[in-house]
């Protein structure tokens, strides 16, 4: 028997859960078949959600999974130059005609699909981010020049927290886009996701305790966004994402995580989302997504 | 620090990020301080690009936590988000140290103390140095509440303490 998991044809943070909630139980007893043939738009979280099911997979010892690539040559195309299919090769057998990357130069991708193994790789996504990060940060979406560095920050930090809590590697990509549906603005977008032990496993052994009953995915998160803690007793930990929402408060901006069956977000004023969604369908390890919205022109 | 950091990770970056190049840098300079005579060290982060919060805590605030250190810490060459950055974990700890403003030659503080030391800091750092009197009559206070804050600054090794009077940290 196969299952077969079909990518959303619009494929994002919202159609996440009915990307997971294809593969029912982790880990799916099944061999695994992406179904891809059909979408027409993927966001860098969603691509890295891809990599992230083909990874879990293949740390839970599961046959490879297939994965029909788009059928849509634009969207291939767009794939082919995040850097996607590269790393796609590794963890699934792929079926289609998969293109050659694109020709480099400036671009919306800001970040390849990159793996984050260790943290020699967050010294080299910071490196490579930053000349790129300017010319759109800056240039596009008129945020000060100093917010450069603080998105590089905020990217730092976002990758180290794989290195750190998830016990196994991650990816990271980012690109800038416009938004049309939700805010009608160009946007910076970073998309972190792993597929290690989750926020809940994370944090347990130092914090569960104090939550009682309410202990769950939820619960881990809420600890980790809104209360930085961390599983670490260094008093100097859980700074990160408290970093991370202050500077994001001060440009609009959004970051949700999703971790097992739960996913919290700080949800900015030009956004309808709900903060904290429980008993989602259930997805390994954390995904992370940071919007950057360019600033309002009358504000500028 | 530039030097120090590439020395660190083997690699030519400019980047102080993650908790693992921080503690090797922090390593390093305290080996280097280890082996000096000298009572002040000045860290200058003119050739450091980024710096990001785990780096900033590993570094500066671990350094400032070794207890029994009989050194002094100053800072110089820091950009506007280098100080962001190390302003937050310093708080964050209830830590605080001096650093020296790109063309200035008047330390400010980063991090947190009290405010009554913070205006201490500045009177003594603008007057040159100051004993509790001294103090007490620049800024208008009583002499408990100048002993009190001449006090916190010691304790946080922002100025040093010779016979009755406090001093500046070196910043050349």
């Amino acid at each position: 028997m196969t299952k077969v998991i079909e990518v959303p044809t619009h494929f994002d943070d919202r159609s996440f859960d009915a990307f997971a909630a294809g593969f029912g139980e982790w880990p799916p007893a099944e061999k695994v078949l992406i179904d891809a043939r059909g979408t027409q738009w993927a966001s860098p979280y969603g691509l890295i959600g891809i990599l992230t099911a083909g990874q879990a997979l293949a740390e839970a010892k599961r046959e490879k999974p297939l994965l029909t690539v788009p059928t849509s040559d634009e969207v291939k195309r767009y794939w082919a130059r995040a850097g996607f299919f590269r790393h796609a090769a590794e963890l699934f057998e792929l079926h289609g005609k998969v293109p050659r990357s694109g020709p480099t130069g400036p671009s919306d991708v800001l970040l390849d699909v990159t793996p984050v193994r260790a943290s020699e790789d967050v010294h080299g996504v910071v490196h490579k981010i930053s000349e790129g990060a300017s010319r759109i940060l800056h240039g596009e979406l008129g945020l000060e020049m100093k917010a450069t560095l603080r998105f590089s920050m905020a990217l730092s930090e976002a990758c180290q927290n794989i290195v750190e809590h998830a016990g196994t590697s991650g990816w990271v990509a980012v690109q800038a886009y416009t938004f049309r549906r939700r805010l009608g603005r160009r946007v910076v977008v970073i998309a972190v996701s792993d597929a290690g032990v989750g926020f809940r496993r994370s944090l347990e052994s130092t914090h569960a305790k104090r939550f009682g009953e309410r202990w769950g995915d939820g619960a881990a998160l809420e600890a980790a966004l809104i209360q930085g803690v961390s599983r670490f007793r260094d008093p100097g930990r859980g700074q990160g994402l408290a970093f991370i929402k202050r500077f994001l408060d001060q440009w609009e901006g959004k970051i949700s995580i999703r971790s097992g069956t739960a996913r919290l977000s700080i949800v900015p004023p030009w956004d309808e989302d709900i903060p904290l969604s429980d008993h989602l369908p259930s997805f390994p390890g954390a995904q992370v997504q940071i919007i950057i919205p360019a600033q309002d022109p009358k504000s500028r | 620090m530039g030097h120090v950091l590439r020395e660190a990770v083997a690699a030519p970056y400019r980047d102080l990020v993650t908790r693992p190049t921080g503690a090797a840098v922090r390593t390093r300079i305290e080996a280097a301080l280890a082996d000096s005579n000298c009572l002040t060290a000045l860290l200058d982060f003119s050739e450091i690009e980024l710096v990001d919060l785990s780096c900033a805590d590993e570094v500066v605030a671990k350094l400032l936590l070794t207890g029994g250190t009989a050194y002094f810490v100053v800072l110089q060459g820091l950009r506007e988000d280098h100080r962001e950055a190390i302003d937050h974990v310093l708080t964050h700890h209830g830590l605080a140290i001096s650093a020296v403003p790109p063309g200035c030659r008047a330390p400010r503080l980063l991090g947190w103390v009290r405010a009554d030391a913070r205006e201490a800091f500045a009177c003594i750092s603008e007057s040159g140095p100051l004993d509790v009197t001294g103090l007490a009559r620049a800024l208008g206070w009583p002499e408990s509440r100048s002993r009190e804050a001449l006090g916190d600054l010691t304790l946080h090794r922002l100025v040093r303490p010779v016979g009755e009077f406090y001093y500046p940290l070196q910043t050349t």
